[in-house]
């Protein structure tokens, strides 16, 4: 026979030529998706550069001046400092309209107007305080935003993986800089910042930030040491990080009690901060120059999640207040603000800032050396908001005076740019010299140029800047001039930057798709030898069924809709739509047939019920039953499945001890025994899934097990309608695409969905109490691809076994090819949809939802691929034996 | 009108009643094109007559097409009845109407199966959309076939249709259904246009669907025929 010719000839065991053949397309995969993913998901070289306080001779701008009040430690290093004290106050994703007023929005909303002490402060005139709005970068994840507000630069997606290990900043960053110039740095709150900054604190209160359903161990921790700690002299900045909101938002979603509690708590707490700070803001006191910023890191979703580039992840807020009197006010040039009645009928006014400014901002402020690779500017209404008041006093607040006092700090502020712009531009001569891939020639030349134009205006500009008095008055739009054309500088090197900080290698990315390409061409050839062996050549044989045919429409339509990102939104919906349709087909078949109504029907009412399922998953739990029997029966009904499951086992158990029991021939049978090895398995691996996975598991194992069965069963009914005429490839391509359709189904109705916000972090902490790297993600891969990767590629011999556990024994042998055939299949339809995802990510890759959608998704689709081929690849291993 | 259509109808029928009903091309093309014409005169009353629209009243539109569109295809398709000898007319129409609703049943189980939303903002809506497409696919069915199962059978699961009046139904109806499950594809995408919510494109995906079955019918009437001529030859 040629089958069996065939399945010795192309190795001495079945066993091994499976596996070689698995092997070679996981290998392919692999080598493909390396390569891809090194060419898309973008990557920055850190510098091992740190500014020093020396360096600023080498700058065009001249030293900077002494202090005219005489310098307490002698030195004055890069900028003038602008204050003494520095008290950040960060509040994890604090959403933009938590901030400010709900008069800014076009409709008022429960969490808004939460902050009623940042508004005080904000409006009253004497104070100078000011309410920003923050645009953070994306990714907006905690770990990739404190390292961006601390060196100052675009950390890329690829430090997302490093959000779970947290590794310590080696990048010079603002904190170094404050260590290095001797400023004492008091730290509590989220110990994320203690991973990132291991030496750098004098003192420090980390809390573990990664128990995300705990709400108040972090801020309480933060509560009970930031008002002592304000009382103490022996810290020059004190960092306070409170997690509560991105916590309350996680679980409970923006718009719930727990969150505007939350807010509530905060209110309470700024008030009193800001109290002690009054209470010692006198002369000579405690806070005599204190800056206070209360600031988000990042925003939030209405539903809790962020990560993303959409509007509501980015935008945060930044409170600044200075508790040194009256600041100036800014031509309104520089000063794009808008202001607005609040609904006390206070006037708030608004400012906008880019997170990528704050540390440089903070460096000029405090005095320190801009951190090396920053690529910010420094902002000029949160500078003229505290340097504005440098010998305030001196002057009388006359108009002409007031004049004047603009004139200097016009002049402070182009002396501050002055460095900044030089920092910048050395940053980016020496990131071109030293990295990989620099920045393009053409790109720096536009940039050399336009910093060369700033400088020579300098240049011809520090001859008039030496006088004095009226004579002066003409330098007041030279001052402007000036400004303008270093800040226009510094906003096309922030714009070269964010291109080239997400610009992808092409090429890279061309010839893993390609590989890819090829992987997909190996497959089908494979496919085609293996149906075309299995084919007897003496008859006349159709090897296209209508079967064949809607797989392939299904299984394109299916990877063509990922080529949109609304589809890929709604893709729990559309994989249901596809099982639906394809589901009906087969109720149609049955009808035709009459056969197997019954389950053919019950497989259309599985669909609709994981139809629903799906939905609820995509909302998030929203607040519990009131009722308390409810709630008991909520906790017991997954007990029902869970009884189910287990009669289901003990029933296929028995079953098979039965038969081997009364006949040993039976265990013979290669399908007898790859039944029960599946059975094994899967029953080791769902117990696992469902304790992870919570009180949903039960019914999702139940679910995955009826489908399962159901498609088998199924099956039986082409294979007894058509018999042996048609090829393996007609015979199982509409119970294979079946089989992976209801997979993906499942890991939409376990809650899931393509974001690293859908992730379960809760299931990395079953069993574990504390945070460790590699069992959590180990769980949390688990979790994740549980239903809908694991269970369905170690099943899928259930598939092609079910017919021979009841019927005559075939020949193993055929049955062998039969399985390699499904596994085929199997990866093909894995393989496409996720050719498909490459392909969608290379064409959308300049679109705004590229890092909060296709990446995630792409991501996703590739890990869910390589595991697959691996599991394709053990289970090969696993059930490929000859008996 | 309709007596004056009655009577050849019934002539042509009785003609070719004896292995397989079969209607000449112009038959065929006449009732599509009532049907036709039914569909779009309760466009034109919808738009014209109460001004409402299927984008901005849904529910009231898809009520009034169907209640215009089921009494010209009952009527119609019942002239057509397969029992010609043991039923009546009127039992024919009142099959028709019978199989309205359980018709309506059908559309409404599968649309849900296959994600239309659910609710009670949505319920009118899916009532009159189920109740369109038994229109167009169960009550033709049930007027001419009656309870003859092995016609069900032989139209929906298998697709075998051998005379014309077959083709009238089963084209028409397959077309509706596959038109409306191509209807639903532009339901996710971010266009944010009204059309794009349950079950307005699925309508218009149904009713185009319709239209090209009734056309593909037609089609199949005229080949048929000249085939038949070449047969003769």
């Amino acid at each position: 026979m040629a089958v069996t010719e065939w399945w010795k000839n192309t190795s001495c065991g079945g066993r091994r030529s499976a596996f070689m053949v698995f092997f070679l397309v996981l290998l392919l995969h692999c080598i493909a998706i390396l390569l891809f993913t090194s060419g898309f998901l973008l990557t920055r070289t850190e510098l091992p550069h740190h500014s020093q306080c020396s360096d600023v001779s080498q700058s065009p701008c001249g030293l900077p001046d002494r202090s005219p009040q005489g310098d307490h430690d002698g030195v004055t290093c890069w900028t003038k400092p602008a204050v003494d004290r520095l008290v950040i106050i960060v509040l994890d994703a604090l959403r933009f309209d938590f901030v400010a007023p709900s008069t800014f929005f076009e409709e008022k909303k429960p969490w808004m107007d939460k902050l009623q002490v940042l508004h005080k402060f904000a409006s009253e005139s004497e104070s100078a305080a000011r309410i920003f709005k923050a645009i953070a970068d994306p990714p907006t994840t905690s770990l990739q935003r404190l390292k961006g507000l601390t060196t100052g630069g675009l950390p890329t997606f690829i430090d997302i993986g490093n959000s779970f290990g947290a590794p310590a900043i080696v990048e010079d960053n603002l904190i170094h800089q404050l260590v290095q110039n001797g400023k004492r740095v008091v730290m509590m709150g989220d110990d994320t910042w203690t991973q990132l900054f291991p030496h750098h604190f004098n003192k420090s209160y980390p809390y573990p930030s990664f128990n995300v359903k705990d709400l108040d161990t972090v801020d309480n921790g933060c509560i009970s040491h930031l008002i002592p700690t304000l009382y103490d002299d022996d810290w020059d900045v004190l960092i306070a990080h409170f997690l509560g909101v991105d916590h309350a938002g996680h679980i409970f979603g923006v718009d719930s009690v727990q969150m505007i509690e939350k807010l509530q708590q905060y209110n309470e707490q700024l008030e009193k901060v800001v109290e002690v700070l009054q209470s010692q803001a006198g002369r000579g006191s405690l806070h005599e120059n204190t800056l206070l910023l209360v600031m988000g890191d990042h925003g939030q979703t209405i539903n809790g999640d962020h990560g993303g580039g959409s509007a509501e992840e980015v935008d945060t807020s930044i409170f600044a207040m200075s508790l040194r009197k009256p600041s100036i006010t800014v031509p309104p040039e520089f000063d794009a603000s808008s202001c607005k009645l609040d609904l006390d009928g206070r006037e708030v006014c608004i400012s906008s800032i880019e997170q990528l400014d704050f540390a440089a901002t903070v460096s000029a402020l405090l005095g320190i050396p801009f951190p090396y690779g920053s690529i910010g500017r420094v902002n000029p209404m949160l500078y003229a908001l505290v340097a504005g008041t440098w010998n305030l006093e001196d002057y009388d607040m006359s108009s002409s005076q007031s004049q004047l006092k603009l004139e200097e700090w016009m002049h402070n502020y182009a002396k501050v740019l002055c460095i900044n712009s030089w920092q910048v531009k050395k940053y980016i001569d020496v990131y071109t010299a030293s990295s990989v891939i620099g920045f393009s020639v053409d790109d720096l030349k536009h940039v050399a140029d336009m910093y060369a134009q700033a400088v020579n205006w300098s240049d011809s500009l520090h001859d008039v800047a030496s006088c004095k008095d009226e004579a002066c008055r003409t330098s007041f739009d030279a001052l402007k001039k000036q400004i303008d054309l270093y800040s226009n500088f510094l906003a096309s090197v922030a714009e070269l930057a964010r291109t080239k900080f997400t610009e992808f290698n092409l090429r890279m990315m061309g010839i893993g798709f390609g590989i890819l390409l090829i992987s997909i061409f190996i497959h089908v050839l494979v496919i085609k030898r293996v149906d075309d062996i299995t084919v007897f050549p003496s008859r006349e044989t159709s090897s296209v069924s209508f079967g064949l045919i809607v797989s392939c429409t299904i299984v394109t339509a299916r990877a063509c809709s990922f080529l949109s990102n609304s589809y890929i939104l709604e893709e729990g919906k559309m994989t249901n739509f596809l099982l639906a349709s394809i589901g009906m087909l087969g109720l149609r078949h049955s009808i035709m047939t009459k056969k197997m109504i019954f389950e053919a029907t019950a497989f259309v009412f599985l669909i609709s019920i994981l139809r629903f399922t799906i939905e609820l998953g995509l909302s998030k739990p929203q607040e519990v039953l009131d009722f308390h029997s409810w709630m008991y029966v909520a906790d017991l009904m997954p007990i029902v499945p869970l009884i189910i499951l287990a009669c289901l086992l003990y029933k296929s158990i028995a079953c098979s001890s039965f038969l081997q029991f009364f006949e040993e021939v039976e265990i013979s049978k290669w399908g007898e025994m790859a039944v029960m090895k599946a059975v094994a398995i899967l029953s080791v691996w769902s117990s696992t899934l469902m304790i992870l996975s919570g009180k949903q598991g039960p019914w999702i194992a139940l679910a995955s097990v009826v489908g399962g069965w159901l498609i088998s069963r199924l099956k039986g009914l082409e294979q007894d309608n058509k018999n042996a005429t048609t090829g393996l490839l007609a015979l199982y391509s509409s119970p294979v695409t079946q089989w992976s359709l209801l997979a993906s189904c499942l890991f939409f109705c376990s809650g899931h969905w393509c974001a690293f916000d859908g992730l379960r972090y809760a299931a990395a902490f079953v069993g574990f109490d504390e945070f460790t790297i590699i069992p959590q993600a180990i769980l949390l891969t688990i979790e994740t691809y549980g239903f809908s990767h694991i269970l369905p590629t170690l099943g899928l011999p259930i598939l092609v076994a079910y017919k021979y556990s009841s019927n005559e024994a075939k020949q193993t042998r055929q049955s062998l090819i039969q399985l390699f055939q499904v596994y085929l299949i199997y990866g093909l339809i894995m393989a496409v949809t996720t050719t498909f995802t490459v392909l969608c990510v290379i064409i959308q890759k300049r679109h705004l939802m590229v890092w909060g959608l296709f990446a995630p998704k792409f991501v996703f689709d590739v890990v869910g691929l390589i595991l697959t081929d691996a599991l394709i690849c053990v289970s090969s291993v696993f059930y490929f034996i000859q008996t | 009108m309709k007596n004056k259509k009655k009577g050849h109808n019934i002539k042509d029928i009785t003609r070719g009643d004896a292995v397989v009903q079969n209607l000449s091309p112009s038959k065929v093309l006449l009732s599509h094109l009532i049907c036709g014409i039914g569909l779009a005169s309760s466009f034109w009353l919808a738009i014209n007559i109460y001004s409402i629209n299927l984008i901005d009243n849904p529910a009231s539109t898809l009520r009034l097409i169907w209640l215009i569109e089921v009494p010209v295809v009952v009527l119609l398709y019942s002239l057509f009845r397969k029992d010609m000898n043991q039923s009546s007319y009127l039992k024919a129409v009142a099959r028709g109407l019978l199989g309205l609703p359980v018709g309506a049943v059908v559309h409404a189980l599968g649309a849900i199966v296959l994600g239309a939303p659910v609710g009670t903002q949505y319920f009118l809506r899916t009532l009159n959309w189920s109740l369109l497409m038994s229109t167009f696919t169960f009550v033709p069915a049930a007027s001419v076939y009656g309870s003859s199962w092995v016609d069900w059978h032989r139209i929906f699961a298998q697709t075998k249709p051998i005379g014309s009046i077959d083709y009238m139904i089963c084209l028409p109806a397959h077309g509706a259904v596959i038109g409306g499950w191509f209807g639903a594809w532009p339901m996710p995408l971010d266009w944010e246009r009204t059309w794009q919510e349950w079950p307005i494109c699925v309508t218009y995906g149904a009713i185009i669907g319709y239209l090209v079955g009734m056309l593909a019918s037609f089609c199949s009437a005229v080949f048929r025929v000249s085939s038949q001529h070449v047969k003769g030859d």
